[in-house]
């Protein structure tokens, strides 16, 4: 509510005043928004230096992250959003060259042969700038189409996804595909995809998974998902993460078990504790209560990120705004859903409360786009 | 035109757009709820399911082993001790390659091929998860070090401190008080629950003697600690504890010095010496000779040693001769004599005229007098029961046991403990043979005959009894008839022990008690009566005993024996390096007890002495016999005859007045 009404002032104040803008305009920072990260932030590193055993670099490294993510946001809000639209082609064609490149000379770490190392540049996953890549192409493609989309529209958009989603999997990454297929499918969605269609690309997909089970899935992909229908066919092995998991969030009970008293984190009986499975840390340790905090603080990111998305001025920001804000939400769901057992295992962190390095600067790309579109909007106008 | 459309258009899409981001919150808003509500599942409704899962996640019961209780002599003297030891202990889960860890370690500290195969044993057995199982026992002090200063390469290795048994008198006490070793499976499988629970933390159990038969005893009550540990098994935190109980002190009647002197009085003879006390019916010594060191089996004897052990068929050090039969030979005579008397078969007055053989009536065959084999020959000549006790003479009980007969003998035998087990704790005991019509039909499914009875009237043939129980039957001699069963345990934690006897052994009681003192007199003609111009009138250890020592301040009443070897192993007769006609000599037997024929004290002391192929009971077990008896009386209870001599007369003086 008063971020609204933040707005609702902050937009009267600039017609009442004329051309003077805020300070904040001035520097494209969103308060809220910011509000909500730093509160995120403190947060995790709240939770990460409990769950890392007190570990005092690596919580310092991850603030120092967090604070070049801060800074690449802000330097990212300095540019219009248009710029972005205009070249979101080039970006795109780009991206894809860089994935061809990771299949070529690319570094394996973590299983996942994501990393290109290139000369003169830090080390970074080509796949990441696709999760924000992809909905700008999808944005710039749709916004200047007629919407509802066309079928021959749909088609065109499902092989801009599916092609650099497609590059990501080879590489053995299908978290981060599917997060970039997700981010374009948000687009989709939001530029208005009849509702039919979507009905009947579920149901499709319904019918086509048991096909993708029996002939397409890996073994580990199987095994996650016997898994996830039963923990306890393999305890000691492939259920052991979400037995684990379960049993400190179930032991954290509703107020916790204090901060840095979490049995299970600290005598490591949870596996990435650090990393995917935090949030289980976070339960144990804060409780039902830390958990209904945490996810109040990314309800008011998410809210922030739907009216800057209903507020933006044209079909291209709001789609945008729209895919990056529900992307992060789709991030945030599946990885405490995942944790917490309702979902099967997938390798997707928790944004801003787990430990990473250029997924969290991808984050911070992502509210550096929100912000851009909140505070640059006015200039398209006149 | 076509800014209007674009326009309207945008209109559309703005519509559009919040519609559908309107839809999407919905989404948000549900999916969240399904997450708050699997939340609330877990952390309410099963809060308390999965926090008994967090805590048996990380509290581990785990046991303190207790103290094992000591074991003392009568006297005080420490015959079972613990010592503490440094293991190299292995927990598996905690070793990244055990084969590669285990050669690092041989090259380390020089581990043997039987170190590992018993390690693998170890790891065999039923173990809790990240416990530890000692790889090599008994670390020295350079092991130590090198173990220490390469830790780092060594995860998952640890030494570890630990109590062990250990037996000051080693060998000497490897029989009679047995030793511990470790637990195997079929021990613990034999063990109900609540037992096995209480060996949770014990690796060793009592394999023989005393440590078997007082392992309830000795063995104490198991403790538990309650601890925290990490997904590695690493102890982080100790919770709770709860202390065991440290088994019982024991206290046996076994005397140290006596066992001592009993083993030196052997000398280089294979044998065995057991001492009773008459009035306890404690056993004073047990010794078997050669001992083995039961030390070496605490921490698991190497397969080198134990086949040293095994494959000497001579010494066979692991065969207890205390508790094994032999054939008594004449050392049966003073209790078939006092069974002839007692069924009126003799008199004081009877008397035969030996020949130096017997003969039954209608038979051939003439019995010879074993002990006049090597004499001039010619027969004892006139002879009464005294005199065929103390010249041994076969002719007199030949003829008395024939007119007993089989079945009186049997019961009259049986009254002295003889193919019975008359002990209180020593349940291990053999219990030889004791022949009788019913036992030949069984094991032999032959009917008796006349002759058996002939050789079973000088302890041959199917006779069998231990050097436990001739010491038990001239214990019950010393003791005019009562019977007190021997025993072993004689105090636990200082608390005189009571056995409850459930059945008690019924004293024995003649027609006549004096035929106790007539008996009593005939042994101690064995050893006292000297040579004189009568013929044969001597007591057969006269020369070996009495004679030997005129000094003697005490009289002892005894009886030799010597009895055939029966069989020797075809491994032997076969082996090179072995004198067999040495095995071939009789085994030599001496029972006796003291003080004897003392108006002022009462027997102290009974013993059997069994030396094998000793050849001559009197001239060689008579004076180990009179050694081990000269040990206790003189030098342990240090008895002043001659004050006694000269007391005894003023109290009688005393109780005159």
């Amino acid at each position: 509510m008063n971020s609204q009404d933040f707005i609702r002032q902050s937009d009267g104040l600039g017609s009442r005043a004329g051309n003077r803008k805020s300070i904040w305009r001035t520097i494209h920072t969103d308060p809220p928004l910011l509000v909500g990260i730093i509160l995120l932030c403190c947060f995790g590193l709240l939770v990460l230096y409990s769950a890392s055993g007190k570990d005092q670099p690596l919580v310092q490294r991850q603030a120092i992250t967090m604070f070049v993510g801060l800074v690449v946001m802000f330097i990212v809000a300095q540019f219009n959003v248009h710029f972005f639209r205009q070249w979101a082609p080039s970006m795109y064609a780009a991206g894809i060259g860089l994935l061809l490149l990771v299949l070529l000379i690319g570094v394996e770490s973590n299983g996942a042969k994501s990393w290109l190392d290139l000369p003169g540049l830090p080390s970074f996953q080509p796949s990441e700038l696709m999760k924000f890549v992809v909905p700008m192409l999808m944005a710039w493609y749709l916004a200047s189409r007629p919407l509802p989309p066309r079928f021959k529209h749909l088609f065109w958009s499902a092989i801009m996804i599916l092609v650099p989603a497609g590059l990501i999997i080879i590489q053995n990454d299908t978290g981060t595909a599917i997060m970039v297929i997700m981010s374009g499918i948000f687009v989709v969605l939001l530029a208005g995809i009849r509702w039919r269609v979507v009905i009947a690309g579920f149901i499709s997909l319904l019918l086509v998974s048991p096909a993708w089970y029996i002939f397409l899935a890996q073994d580990h992909q199987k095994n996650r998902i016997l898994t996830f229908f039963n923990p306890y066919r393999d305890p000691t092995g492939a259920g052991y993460n979400i037995i684990q998991s379960q049993i400190a969030i179930g032991s954290g009970g509703i107020y916790g078990k204090g901060w840095g008293e979490g049995a299970q984190s600290h005598l490591d009986f949870i596996p990435e504790s650090n990393t995917d499975f935090i949030l289980a840390v976070l339960a144990e340790e804060f409780g039902l209560l830390g958990v209904l905090f945490l996810i109040c603080i990314y309800l008011f990111v998410l809210v922030r990120g739907c009216f800057i998305a209903i507020a933006a001025n044209d079909t291209f920001s709001r789609l945008l705004a729209g895919s990056i804000t529900l992307t992060f939400f789709f991030y945030v769901f599946v990885n405490m859903a995942m944790v917490s057992g309702l979902l099967p295992v997938i390798g997707l962190p928790l944004p801003l409360i787990s430990r990473g390095g250029t997924s969290v600067v991808t984050l911070f790309i992502g509210f550096g786009l929100l912000m851009s579109i909140k505070t640059h909007g006015r200039s398209k106008l006149s | 035109m076509t800014g209007k459309w674009q326009l309207k258009d945008h209109e559309a899409e703005r519509e559009l757009f919040s519609r559908r981001l309107a839809v999407a919150a919905i989404f948000v808003v549900l999916l969240f709820a399904a997450l708050i509500m699997k939340l609330v599942n877990l952390q309410v409704a099963q809060y308390d399911y999965f926090s008994a899962r967090s805590d048996g996640n990380r509290l581990h019961s785990q046991y303190v082993p207790p103290a094992r209780g000591l074991i003392f002599d009568g006297r005080g003297q420490l015959l079972a001790d613990n010592q503490p030891i440094f293991n190299l202990t292995i927990v598996q889960e905690q070793v990244e390659n055990l084969d590669e860890t285990l050669a690092y370690l041989s090259t380390l500290i020089g581990l043997t091929e039987d170190d590992i195969e018993q390690f693998n044993n170890r790891m065999r057995r039923n173990r809790v998860p990240f416990s530890s199982v000692p790889l090599r026992y008994v670390l020295n002090d350079a092991e130590k070090s090198k173990i220490a200063v390469n830790s780092h390469k060594l995860p998952g290795i640890a030494i570890e401190p630990q109590f062990v048994r250990q037996y000051p008198l080693s060998e000497l006490t490897a029989h009679s008080v047995g030793y511990v070793s470790e637990i195997n499976r079929d021990e613990l499988e034999s063990l109900s629950d609540t037992e096995r629970e209480n060996y949770g933390g014990t690796n060793h159990i009592g394999k023989t003697g005393i440590e078997r038969t007082y392992e309830d005893l000795l063995h104490g009550t198991v403790g538990y600690e309650i601890v925290e540990k990490n997904n590695r098994g690493q102890v982080m935190r100790y919770l709770d504890r709860t202390d065991p109980v440290a088994g019982k002190n024991i206290t046996l009647y076994l005397d140290g010095e006596l066992q001592i002197a009993a083993e030196k009085a052997l000398g280089d003879f294979r044998g065995a010496v057991v001492a009773i006390d008459p009035a306890t019916g404690g056993v004073l010594a047990m010794v078997s000779k050669p001992g083995f060191d039961p030390n070496l089996f605490v921490t698991g004897i190497s397969n080198k040693n134990y086949n040293v052990l095994v494959t000497d068929n001579v010494n066979t050090p692991l065969f207890d001769r205390t508790t094994n039969p032999y054939p008594p030979g004449s050392t049966i005579k003073p209790f078939l004599g006092l069974g002839g008397l007692h069924y009126g078969l003799v008199d004081y007055e009877f008397a035969i005229e030996d020949p130096g053989y017997f003969r039954l009536p209608g038979v051939s065959y003439r019995w010879g007098d074993y002990t006049l084999r090597t004499a001039i020959g010619g027969g004892h000549g006139h002879t009464d029961l005294q005199k065929a006790i103390f010249q041994s003479c076969d002719t007199f009980f030949y003829d008395l046991g024939s007119r007993m007969g089989i079945d009186s003998m049997h019961d009259f035998m049986s009254l002295f403990g003889f193919g019975q087990n008359f002990t209180v704790d020593i349940n291990y005991a053999r219990t030889g043979v004791l022949p009788s019509r019913e036992w030949k039909r069984e094991t032999r499914g032959e009917p008796w005959y006349p002759g058996d009875t002939v050789n079973s009237s000088i302890g041959q043939g199917y006779m069998w009894a231990t050097p436990l129980q001739l010491a038990t039957a001239v214990s019950i001699v010393a003791n005019k008839g009562k019977v007190v069963q021997p025993r072993m345990l004689k105090a636990v934690e200082g608390v005189p022990y009571q056995p409850v006897i459930e059945d008690p052994i019924a004293d024995v009681v003649v027609n006549d008690p004096d035929y106790w003192r007539y008996i009593e007199e005939a042994m101690t003609m064995v050893v006292h009566r000297p040579y004189s111009d009568e013929f044969r009138g001597y007591g057969t250890a006269f020369e070996a005993i009495a004679m030997a020592d005129r000094e003697m301040p005490y009289k002892m009443a005894g009886k030799s024996g010597s009895a055939q070897v029966v069989g020797i192993s075809q491994e032997i007769l076969q082996s090179k390096d072995i004198m067999v006609s040495d095995l071939n000599k009789d085994h030599g037997l001496f029972i006796s007890f003291a003080p004897a024929d003392n108006p002022h004290i009462a027997p102290k002391i009974a013993i059997a002495v069994f030396v094998e192929n000793g050849e001559h009971g009197s001239s060689v077990a008579g004076p180990i016999a009179k050694s081990v008896i000269d040990t206790y009386l003189l030098n342990i209870l240090q008895i002043d005859f001659a004050a006694l001599e000269a007391g005894g007369g003023s109290l009688v003086s005393v109780l005159d007045e």
